[in-house]
């Protein structure tokens, strides 16, 4: 029991004010024009991230996830879409990748062998011959060639230019 | 590895979608008039050796005015097939398969069977006037051919250079010792 009568009835209605005070000034206050006063760079530069970081323990948040029901979410073929192939093969050396790897030998066993060498010598002279000829037609001519179009605008540009010299007997042996 | 000797860059660097030169497509109409002429004469063997079979009577096709326009007849619908069937198809033909060359749009768009059958229907007009028809393979910046101009056509290189040279490196690399 309280020593002064009456007490625990004015504690209870100081409350109850101090409540609806409270509540009065939170839907008072513009948060939005709040959040637009504050430096969000400078409060973040003044947080010790590394400090907030050695705090977590990652294990124990990583011990919580369920994975299976995570990649179960991932719409993996959306991740596909967005993926840029034709980038990544092109960083790929390939030369070194079947260098390297058990590539080349599944690569030499997978083709005909001496048909398709001989394929690539005839193509590859005839390639050369194109050049040899087309040559001398301009310089009979006294024209310049360059600038011209090296092909179909559209195939040109999918088709990106990739230099690849063949040795000179056109890979055959 | 050692690095390979290599020919003059322009020779079969990335070639696809350029282009293809007068000689490359020469061989390649060679070998498709070889095949089709060739698979004509086998079919016109057959036929002949089935008729004597059925029959008893022995034909010569050729010989005779009505059996040579017959023939003759025959062998023109055959290479209107051969040709415009395979352009429609594939873009590209069994010699021009070989030489690695395709025929595509001059965007570079598949051909259509329309465009097909006219640069096979022009084709022969090509031949006019001492092979005239042919000159712009030659002296066109987009090696135009006449029956390339009718049909809105052009030719260009298929053959996959990069495969060549990985065939070629895969190659080296099987022969080199472990």
């Amino acid at each position: 029991m309280s020593p002064v009568p009456g007490a625990g009835r004015m504690e209870q209605l100081v409350e109850a004010i101090a409540e609806r005070v409270v509540n009065l000034v939170i839907e008072a206050i513009d948060v939005d024009a709040l959040m637009a006063k504050i430096d969000m760079d400078a409060l973040l530069d003044r947080v010790d991230v590394d400090g907030l970081i050695d705090r977590v323990d990652v294990d124990k948040i990583v011990s919580r996830v369920d994975v299976e029901q995570l990649i179960e979410r991932v719409d993996v073929e959306k991740i596909i879409e967005r993926v840029d192939v034709e980038k990544i093969i092109q960083r790929v050396d390939i030369d070194a990748l079947v260098e390297q790897t058990e590539l080349g030998t599944i690569i030499a066993r997978s083709t005909s062998g001496v048909a398709s060498e001989a394929l690539d010598l005839v193509r590859a002279q005839a390639v050369g011959l194109d050049d040899f000829l087309a040559r001398w037609v301009n310089r009979i001519l006294r024209r310049n060639s360059e600038g011209w179009p090296v092909g179909p605008p559209a195939l040109v540009s999918a088709l990106a230019d990739v230099d690849i010299p063949l040795p000179a007997d056109g890979g055959a042996p | 590895m050692s690095a390979s000797k290599t020919t003059s860059a322009p020779l079969v660097a990335g070639r696809q979608g350029h282009y293809a030169g007068a000689v490359t497509r020469l061989v390649a109409f060679a070998a498709d008039v070889g095949a089709s002429w060739g698979a004509f004469t086998v079919a016109l063997a057959g036929i002949t050796f089935a008729i004597h079979l059925v029959t008893g009577t022995t034909i010569n096709p050729g010989k005779g005015t009505i059996s040579g326009i017959i023939v003759l007849i025959s062998f023109v619908i055959w290479e209107f097939i051969y040709f415009a069937y395979q352009w429609a198809l594939s873009g590209k033909t069994v010699g021009m398969a070989l030489l690695g060359i395709r025929v595509v749009g001059t965007e570079g768009e598949p051909i259509t069977g329309r465009q097909a059958i006219i640069r096979t229907l022009t084709l022969p007009l090509s031949f006019l006037l001492l092979g005239l028809g042919f000159i712009g393979i030659l002296l066109n910046k987009d090696r135009h051919a006449l029956h390339d101009r009718f049909a809105k056509t052009v030719v260009v290189y298929s053959w996959d250079a990069r495969a060549a040279r990985l065939r070629w490196l895969a190659k080296q690399e099987s022969a080199a010792p472990s």
